[in-house]
């Protein structure tokens, strides 16, 4: 019998319940939002040991400055320690400094399990499977852009569709959309949505093995056949940005990844795989609720239903969750073709000609088999990103100098940025770093806090150009709503388990 | 109306949490439905056109509810359609709880509807369905 902890959940008291107090056995003089012990590990590595809940299997770990740990939600010590006691996990469950509650794992949550003895878990993985970062480059400058940066926003709001409940321009019959399940973002260059370079340049070529469409319910299949090329809402959103001078940090890197500066134009995509992937991580909750009662699992929240990862049931959600990774890679690189087909429409020259070159892809909510001191791993990324350092051989040559790159999206007023990956990462993190800011304001007080059309405009006047499906998910998206994105790349950069290359500021943002 | 809901502020940070409650199961029902459909869109600028016979059955009233709020955003993104409306119907047979409904929306248009959040998915979070005196009441958690 696999058993993690029998124990009732302390993680379903509400947050706001738990008192902010420290402890005298803190060894710092620190003000958090729990009651554990938290160890100073490093300044940036904090550690809940495993005598802070009855069933943790291994002990916590935060990556965090002080400010950004005292700064947590008690969900995410709740959360992560909840982690700590599923079967076979190894080593440390983790959370990076973006950290927020989430369902079942923190946002920014990391966990690795023993192929063998260890559980996968759809929440884990998040609802929104392999939702994930695209940068792309260009020769063009702000110059060249903000001339026609009107123009080329209507033009991109009008060809990526956003916003509740939006389909794409692509109609496929339910074997084309199985094709797409399997190949993923190789079916879009097949099609003529993409160029064959771009797939050296996303996690795993744009296509995981692995994935079958038989395991795939008709539900899945219809929420998500008609949305293939389309953002959705939330946190979710297309940038062009811009990359000055003065905010590369290390230009050796920036160069070798296509970015030279002088204000030249990116663009960057937060996306995932829409519907489809939302009724995946659905359907294999509810599969997984009744599998852990066969196998006798108990855990301390419903959302961390899970099943061993060797049972016909994991084995299942594996399939079915690599379906749905394959078909977010697809979707963003649809979206990827209808924005070089709105630049060539405004400049009046091929993508080509204008340098759109992909710089990388990756995801950030997925779990993934790799190979650590350990031995085989099945590794759950939730707001976290695979961060692999140089000479890791599972980077295509491209990437082998510099490491892998990791793209971290900020609030659309601020900024965002890009970094890579690190050999400490691999050691200490399991290959992995923080995925973005992090949320410190809900959505409804955000919206209480600003009107979606005010902001719009107070972000015109900044030089920032909003197209908003929804004015209130607009508010809900406010920078104020985010932590300072600035800082949580700090921590990972001191940390290790990333580096920091450059700063990537907005000049115009689509939201659904 | 013997049903209402409220928006719950600090439950789901980066998500949408509501609390619906009703002087009957049937009542609760309602308000959690409306909860939903105006997290998804606001319903006074969502014409009809576009409907769905729903029937659904289980002993357990919060799994029916969860699998009939689960059902609404698979229509969402299925059909492509918000919501105006849900009638709805809850009557037991025995153990069995048995929900008629029709679900009246229109497929989605932003310049003439009101469009809020692209509900993902209805959670387990914090997801408790309970009776105190003569009130329903249910907590959901929505991922956004």
């Amino acid at each position: 019998m696999i058993c993690g902890s029998s124990s009732r959940n302390p993680s379903n008291s509400h947050p706001s319940r738990l008192s902010r107090k420290s402890r005298k056995s803190r060894p710092l003089d620190m003000n958090l939002n729990t009651d554990m012990t938290v160890n100073r590990v490093t300044d940036e590595i904090w550690e809940i040991p495993i005598s802070e809940k009855p069933g943790m299997l291994v002990p916590a770990r935060i990556y965090a400055t002080r400010d950004i740990l005292q700064a947590m939600d008690s969900g995410v010590f709740d959360q992560v320690t909840n982690v700590a006691c599923l079967p076979g996990i190894c080593r440390y469950a983790l959370c990076m400094p973006d950290g927020h509650w989430g369902y079942g794992f923190p946002i920014g949550g990391v966990a690795a399990f023993d192929v063998e003895r260890g559980v996968i878990s759809p929440g884990g993985v998040g609802y929104d499977i392999n939702c994930g970062m695209r940068l792309i480059r260009t020769d063009l400058t702000l110059v060249d852009v903000q001339p026609h940066l009107e123009k080329l926003m209507t033009e991109l709001f009008r060809k990526v569709p956003a916003g509740v409940g939006a389909s794409g321009f692509v109609r496929l019959s339910r074997e084309e959309f199985c094709r797409v399940m399997t190949h993923g973002a190789r079916w879009c260059v097949e099609q003529g949505y993409g160029w064959h370079r771009d797939l050296a340049r996303m996690e795993e070529g744009g296509c995981i093995e692995g994935a079958d469409p038989s395991i795939v319910t008709d539900h899945a299949i219809q929420r998500g056949i008609n949305q293939l090329g389309t953002l959705g809402s939330g946190n979710h959103y297309l940038e062009v940005q811009v990359v000055s001078n003065e905010r590369i940090f290390d230009q050796a890197t920036a160069a070798a990844l296509g970015i030279t500066g002088h204000d030249q134009i990116v663009v960057m995509v937060h996306c995932g795989s829409r519907g489809f992937g939302h009724q995946v991580a659905s359907d294999y909750l509810k599969v997984f609720e009744k599998a852990m009662r066969r196998y006798g699992i108990t855990v301390k929240d419903q959302q961390l239903a899970c099943a061993p990862f060797r049972s016909p049931e994991g084995q299942d959600y594996f399939s079915a969750m690599n379906c749905a990774a394959n078909t977010a890679f697809a979707n963003r690189q649809v979206i990827t073709h209808q924005i070089r087909e709105a630049f060539a429409t405004v400049f009046g020259q091929p993508a080509e000609a204008l340098g759109m070159e992909l710089v990388y892809d990756v995801a950030h909510n997925i779990a993934k088999v790799e190979r650590y001191a350990e031995g085989e791993l099945v590794v759950h990324r939730k707001g976290a990103t695979r961060a692999f350092g140089p000479g890791s051989l599972e980077l295509p040559e491209a990437f082998r100098q510099t490491g892998q790159p990791v793209i971290c999206g900020g609030s659309m007023e601020t900024g965002s940025y890009l970094l890579v990956g690190t050999d400490r990462a691999v050691r200490d993190t399991f290959g992995s770093t923080m995925h973005g800011s992090g949320r410190t304001m809900s959505r409804a007080q955000a919206k209480r806090t600003v009107r979606g059309a005010e902001l719009q405009q107070q972000m015109k006047q900044r030089g920032i150009l909003v197209k908003a499906v929804s004015m209130s998910g607009l508010a809900e998206e406010a920078g104020l709503a985010y932590k300072d994105i600035s800082k949580v790349v700090e921590s990972v950069d001191r940390a290790g388990i990333a580096k920091k290359v450059l700063e990537l500021r907005p000049i115009g943002n689509i939201k659904g | 109306m013997a049903w209402t809901f409220r928006f719950l502020e600090d439950i789901a940070l980066a998500d949408i949490g509501f609390e619906a409650e009703g002087e009957s199961v049937e009542e609760m029902f309602r308000g959690a439905t409306q909860a939903l459909i105006e997290s998804m869109a606001n319903p006074s600028t969502v014409s009809g056109g576009w409907e769905r016979v729903i029937e659904r059955s289980d002993v357990d009233p919060a799994a029916l509810l969860f699998e009939w709020l689960s059902e609404v955003v698979y229509w969402k993104d299925a059909a492509g359609v918000v919501f105006r409306e849900a009638s709805l119907a809850l009557t037991r047979e025995g153990e069995v709880w048995l929900l008629r409904t029709c679900l009246i929306g229109a497929p989605v248009n932003y310049q003439t509807q009101e469009l809020h959040a692209d509900v993902k998915g209805v959670t387990k979070h914090l997801y408790e369905l309970k009776q105190t005196g003569d009130c329903w009441k249910v907590r959901v958690v929505l991922d956004v």
